[in-house]
């Protein structure tokens, strides 16, 4: 799975760890990297992702429909889900400032033994780390 | 260069630097199933 995940584009090295489960992934210095491609590509080795989490810096935008979303790069962005933590950034939504975030991109659904992760990515916010 | 070709000049930069030093900095996963 380390040999998969380190020949995914955008990704500068990997770091497993088997007793508690966990995978650290840095990506390259520009920061270009699909996490969605990602968990196809842990999927794809027979493993199952049961959570991950992201940090990321960026712009909250606001899409066509009015939801919030955090723009990595001018192709890249990311909608957030509802929390509380949602409304500390609303504030921000299409302004210049950048902040960096920590969130859960996807969480494995109950109940559910192995699944590729079909639907849309949605970042649900845990912390607001950076406001610049 | 004129006056208003730096401005827009500029203007493009402020526009533009906040997305260019966006990136995603760090992902985490935990699996199941991993031998």
């Amino acid at each position: 799975m380390k040999q998969h995940l380190g020949r995914q584009s955008g990704v500068q090295s990997v770091d497993v760890s088997l007793i508690d489960g966990k995978v650290d992934v840095t990506p390259k210095e520009d920061g270009q990297i699909d996490p969605a491609q990602l968990l196809k590509a842990v999927y794809d080795s027979g493993v199952t992702v049961a959570e991950m989490d992201l940090t990321a810096r960026g712009k909250i935008v606001k899409d066509v429909s009015g939801n919030l979303a955090l723009q990595v790069s001018p192709n890249q962005s990311f909608a957030i889900a509802h929390n509380d933590l949602l409304k500390t950034v609303e504030p921000l939504a299409d302004s210049s400032a950048v902040v960096t975030i920590r969130g859960e991109l996807y969480r494995k659904p109950a109940g559910k033994k192995k699944t590729a992760a079909s639907t849309p990515l949605k970042l649900l916010i845990l912390e607001v780390q950076k406001k610049e | 260069m004129n006056t208003r070709k730096l401005a827009l000049l500029l203007l493009v930069g402020f526009v533009f630097a906040p997305v260019s030093q966006a990136q995603i900095k760090h992902i985490e996963m935990r699996v199941e199933g991993m031998t």
